[in-house]
């Protein structure tokens, strides 16, 4: 790989080790039993990694041709602070799916799906770094008052509930979650680095190739899982059923889709070279995408289900099913995979608090809306905080007590809180908690040793 | 379509965890055999080794041929980086378009750049189109020879 290897301070290092030593427990048991998992394949490394020999021009936007930024301060303060924005939310997202995966991590039916998770959690780990490195590396004072530290700090002290992304702030439920989650989050997460790829801050552009690389296996990791699934479910197994399938693919994709931020918007990192490509449009790709996954899947299933039939013949029932949902050779349509409405259970962007059902049906009743997504949303999923918190703004919408900006600002997001850290002085950043109440995961945030070295 | 028109339609690029039916159908057409979970468990090894050094071939948004293989070092006392093409399969109503040269030339230039001297590739002494097509490429057999014996 032609690529420039490189570490955090000590005091940074330390800080994302103690973190990892917190969040990812099995970390040890991951690298005592890399070979017998990954044999021959270089281990795991705690680094950040800078490729060689990249485009050294702005590709997009109203700068293009010009030689890219090598330091924030060459930008101009809206352009680095768009950019600052983007590197804390992608840090925040590679630090917010460890948080997540570890809930249900030890509940996965086979071991090596296991241990694919747990080195996807070791390189999303990796990728945090690769962020916290950018921020720690340059000089952000003419957007930021914060410093390196502080943004470290800021970094590092969030847990689920508080994370930037609505995405990663939804606990798991079971392992059928970290699968699901990789299938169809990392694919966000694969679009927005490939975007990042170009952007006119080369450090960042630089830190995307070897994320990306990464980033492929862990879509295997969530879509190999699902085909294996859907062959047992073909069977008659009961582990993991379709309707399961179905009911996660509800609950991902809409926050998979808000990740791509409002459909509207994206103009601006377009023009300040940051991104080469508005949010609707990404947004549209990755929809198609995931409908391939979903397509993939029905076949894997059809021909599991019919071991007779050939691929061909497999998509031709395939689509024959879908279109006029007649049952046919015993399959029925309910019996497979469908693509939620990309309006379906939304709470940000253009279609929040809309009320439309998975196949894009609307409701006006706001008690039948939601029994409808209690029928395709997981049990378990029902009862968490997040659903709720959902649930009683959409009402609060219904009944005009609150309007949509409100009821979607509302949603799990960072707040600054106030409250000095003792050693840093800075304003620290804490668990988000609505009403007062504070996430289970507050508890165990752990102190920055980067700040606590001040 | 005249074979210049099929060249300039084709596109190589890497493999992806979505083209795994696609290998799995082309394996089928050409071995009669279904066998998703060999294909699930390899590609998932070639996406965790190095996603960029595996290529398909699309033609028209239809993946119509595969070629896995890597850059290793260490083996055999091999110690320079050396690129390795193990596995190809082109869909047998789309050979003669040289798609198999396409993704090899796309592989052997990936292969240079992750600084590999020398690729090498194994081949049944059965298969002689497979051989005339490694020939085509410039690969010439190598003194080092494959030794096996039963177990």
């Amino acid at each position: 790989m032609n690529a420039r290897t490189t570490y955090l301070p000590d005091r940074f290092h330390a800080a994302v080790e103690r973190w990892r030593d917190t969040y990812l427990q099995d970390y040890d048991f991951l690298m005592d039993n890399w070979e017998k998992h990954f044999p021959h394949e270089p281990r795991f490394e705690l680094c950040a990694f800078r490729e060689l020999g990249m485009c050294t021009e702005i590709e997009c936007g109203e700068f293009k041709g010009k030689p890219k930024y090598q330091r924030a301060s060459e930008m101009h303060p809206e352009q680095a602070g768009h950019l600052l924005g983007a590197i804390k939310a992608q840090a925040s997202t590679e630090f917010g799916s460890i948080q997540q995966h570890r809930l249900t991590l030890a509940r996965a039916q086979e071991e090596e799906e296991q241990f694919w998770i747990l080195r996807m959690m070791a390189e999303e780990l990796r990728h945090g770094y690769q962020m916290l490195h950018l921020l720690a590396e340059d000089d952000w004072s003419s957007v930021s008052k914060d410093s390196g530290a502080d943004m470290v700090e800021e970094i590092l002290s969030m847990t689920t509930g508080s994370h930037l992304l609505g995405a990663f702030n939804i606990d798991f439920d079971s392992f059928v979650d970290n699968v699901v989650f990789c299938a169809l989050i990392d694919r966000v997460g694969k679009y927005q680095l490939t975007l990042q790829r170009s952007s006119a801050y080369q450090p960042m552009a630089e830190s995307m190739p070897k994320m990306l690389r990464e980033e492929a296996f862990h879509l295997a990791a969530g879509v190999v899982p699902m085909r294996r699934w859907v062959q047992e479910a073909a069977k008659d197994e009961v582990y993991v059923t379709m309707d399961m399938l179905q009911r996660a693919l509800n609950k991902w994709l809409p926050r998979g889709l808000e990740m791509f931020g409002d459909e509207r918007g994206g103009g601006t990192n377009v023009r300040y070279g940051l991104k080469p490509m508005k949010n609707a449009e990404a947004q549209n790709l990755y929809y198609e995408e995931v409908g391939k996954v979903v397509r993939d899947l029905n076949l894997r299933y059809l021909r599991a289900r019919l071991p007779n039939l050939g691929r061909d013949e497999a998509e031709t029932l395939l689509d024959q099913v879908l279109a006029d949902r007649e049952t046919r050779q015993g399959i029925r349509c309910e019996d497979l995979l469908h693509m939620p409405h990309p309006e379906f259970f939304r709470r940000r962007g253009v279609p929040a608090f809309k009320r439309v059902g998975a196949a894009g049906e609307t409701f006006t009743d706001f008690a039948e809306y939601r029994r409808h997504l209690a029928a395709h949303l997981p049990e378990s999923y029902l009862a968490s905080r997040d659903f709720k918190d959902y649930a009683e703004a959409l009402g609060q919408v219904q009944r005009g007590e609150m309007d949509v900006a409100a009821a979607t600002s509302r949603m799990p997001a960072l707040r600054r809180v106030g409250g000095a850290c003792s050693c840093s002085k800075a304003v620290r950043w804490v668990v988000d908690a609505p009403r007062g109440v504070v996430g289970a995961g507050a508890v165990e945030a752990p102190r920055v040793t980067a700040v606590q070295a001040h | 379509m005249p074979e210049s028109e099929i060249a300039s339609a084709l596109r190589i690029r890497p493999v992806d965890e979505l083209d795994i039916d696609a290998i799995v159908a082309i394996d089928e057409k050409i071995g009669g055999r279904y066998r998703p979970e060999v294909w699930e468990r390899r590609i998932g090894y070639y996406l965790r080794r190095d996603p960029e050094a595996s290529v398909v071939a699309e033609n028209a948004g239809r993946v119509v041929g595969f070629m896995l293989g890597e850059v290793r070092s260490g083996e055999f006392g091999l110690e320079e980086p050396t690129g390795w093409i193990e596995v190809l399969g082109v869909d047998p109503d789309h050979r003669g378009q040289a798609i198999g040269r396409r993704m090899a030339e796309a592989m052997l230039e990936y292969f240079k750049g992750q600084g590999a001297t020398s690729v090498r590739t194994l081949v049944d002494e059965g298969m002689g189109e497979i051989a005339g097509f490694f020939t085509s490429l410039g690969f010439a057999p190598s003194p080092l020879r494959p030794f096996a014996r039963p177990l």
